[in-house]
């Protein structure tokens, strides 16, 4: 079973000469996630949820505090799906695919095109990054991190480029791969109603990087975002938020 | 924590057949397996792969697009050349006209008689010339890589001798040609080591500002699927140097060649540039020409027939259809 366990977790970045300030990403996160559930990391710009998932992916060092991802004692293999889809440009679909697989076997070749199939880019394999959709790549990206069969599952707003349709659209290929596979997910965005469509549990970050509320969402699966049960845990979230906004406000004003 | 919708999870079922799949189990289904899909989602279809090719000439009239073929283009800008050498010809007595180059040349190929002692030599200099200059690129490409690599990967190698490497590539290929015509004499080693030393800097330079220019986003993809070291270099490493290796390789294979030339000029005794020099010297201006002709042909026909075609297919990933000013100025 994954486990990711954040105790305390701080990240300042140091001033730079653009910025000569430093700059409180996260300010003592603590969460916890275990087994096979899909949460959402919601916030406003500027509270450090890209920063937590770099820190859980090893990308970035945390300035204190600690990160664990394992799996059954052992470090976690992490699948990514970043908001950019980050394709090497000079390979195709498939290889893109391979090319976080460590061994280019038969085996791996087909495990690739099972993924791209599910996301339903089976017939564009052949083709370069350059000659897709961005919608379409980003799907790329996400059959690329269920390829590398990922105990634990990073996704940094991947829709938020994508205009409305597509982002549902690719809303809708993500559940579906992820029902099939049921890793576990942490899913950061700034959009509640795609976080309420997707994750089991929302967890809300305040600026500064601090957890403001941790909230469970059980509603069965798959979900639409017509659906009045989805509409009506997103005004309880919203809600929540505005009044995150007026604590960090009224804080703000207090201090 | 607090809920907020009491609703229960789904329960296994025909909206969740899959559930966990556990560590080590079997494979998931395959493609092919109708059950692969029932997952409560409708099966979404694969999306149709539009037409990528580019619109073409379409819209131009039958001889506009004609006169916008390459090979037609090519063919013109040939016929003016010839041209601006006839005319060169009737103006001055000096310049061989391209009968007399065409007749010395053959006189060459044939092994004939040029009057005297002198006797038609082609394929001798010839190839070797061109295994000097083999030979100099085999050495000087793989280690201008090498170094170049070095440069872009280590900040420690790029301090030591990034500096080095351009004051390498500031010097013209012609002082290349007289410090190895210093060093190793009326040798073959001066030709090979001057195409060596000139294609180095080159090819360096250009693997390594390829490398510096790698998307650090790719970088940090990779280190987040801890890619194996050898995916990073053959895919990422060497992949994204790509477009700048072939600048440079290009530039070496130009450069060597004209640092070769100049090298037998000076100081050989057999070679394309000494049989020009040799008739150079015997004021047989047809003989001089013909050479330096075939010179410049030689360079042109390896660029045109092997480094654009192996450019085209290593950059088949980089040709979108593109509008060009030409085009949207309707010319």
């Amino acid at each position: 079973m994954a486990t990711v366990l954040i105790e305390n977790l701080t990240k300042i970045y140091p001033p730079t000469i653009t910025y000569p300030h430093r700059v409180q990403a996260l300010g003592g996160v603590n969460m916890s996630v275990t087994g096979n559930v899909f949460v959402a990391v919601l916030g406003p710009s500027g509270s450090g949820k890209t920063t937590l998932l770099n820190i859980v992916a090893g990308v970035e060092t945390p300035t204190s505090g600690s990160v664990r991802a394992v799996q059954d004692g052992v470090p976690a293999q992490v699948g990514y799906v970043f908001q950019e889809p980050r394709l090497l440009p000079w390979r195709t679909v498939l290889n893109n695919m391979l090319y976080v697989q460590d061994r280019k076997s038969d085996r791996s070749r087909r495990e690739a095109e099972f993924y791209l199939t599910m996301v339903g880019l089976n017939e564009v394999a052949h083709l370069y990054p350059s000659q897709l959709s961005a919608g379409m790549q980003q799907r790329v990206g996400i059959a690329r991190a269920f390829l590398v069969n990922p105990d634990i599952l990073l996704m940094d707003e991947p829709f938020s480029h994508m205009d409305a349709l597509t982002g549902r659209s690719l809303r809708e290929y993500l559940q579906r791969v992820w029902l099939h596979t049921r890793k576990t997910a942490l899913f950061v965005t700034h959009d509640v109603s795609e976080a309420v469509e997707l994750a089991d549990r929302i967890v809300m970050l305040r600026p500064g990087g601090v957890v403001f509320d941790d909230i469970p969402v059980n509603l069965p699966r798959p979900r639409h975002p017509d659906d009045p049960a989805v509409r009506a845990v997103e005004g309880e979230v919203l809600r929540r938020f505005d009044s995150m906004e007026a604590a960090v406000r009224f804080g703000a004003q207090a201090g | 924590m607090t809920d907020v919708a009491q609703r229960p999870p789904a329960p296994p079922g025909p909206n969740d057949p899959y559930g966990q799949v556990p560590r080590g189990a079997p494979a998931p289904p395959r493609p092919n397996d109708p059950t692969t899909f029932a997952s409560g989602f409708q099966e979404l279809p694969t999306l149709p792969v539009g037409d990528l090719r580019p619109a073409g000439d379409a819209g131009y009239s039958a001889p506009r697009r004609a006169l916008r073929r390459p090979w037609v283009v090519q063919l013109i800008a040939f016929a003016i050349l010839l041209a601006v050498w006839q005319y060169l010809t009737v103006a001055s007595d000096r310049v061989p006209s391209i009968e007399k180059v065409v007749s010395f040349m053959w006189t060459e190929v044939t092994g004939g008689s040029h009057g005297g002692m002198l006797v038609g030599e082609f394929w001798g200099p010839l190839g070797l010339s061109l295994q000097r200059y083999a030979i100099g690129l085999a050495i000087g490409i793989p280690a201008g890589a090498v170094l170049g690599l070095a440069l872009g990967t280590s900040s420690w190698v790029r301090g030591l001798l990034n500096d080095t490497t351009l004051v390498l590539l500031a010097l013209p290929a012609v002082v290349w040609a007289f410090l190895a015509s210093l060093w190793f004499g009326l040798t073959s080693t001066a030709p090979i080591v001057a195409v060596v030393l000139t294609a180095i800097p080159f090819v360096a330079i250009n693997f390594s500002s390829g490398v510096r220019s790698i998307d650090p986003a790719l970088m940090e993809m990779s280190k987040a699927y801890q890619v194996s070291r050898r995916n990073q270099v053959v895919d990422l490493l060497l992949g994204g140097t790509l477009p700048n290796a072939f600048t440079g390789v290009r530039l070496a294979f130009t450069t060597g060649w004209n640092s070769l030339l100049i090298v037998e000029w000076f100081s050989a005794t057999a070679g394309v540039g000494w049989r020009a020099r040799l008739w150079y010297d015997a004021l047989r201006y047809a003989g001089f020409v013909g050479w330096i002709l075939l010179f410049v042909l030689l360079i042109t026909l390896l660029d045109r027939l092997v480094l654009r075609r192996l450019e085209r297919h290593a950059f088949q990933w980089n040709q979108k259809p593109t509008l060009s000013f030409a085009e949207d100025w309707g010319m």
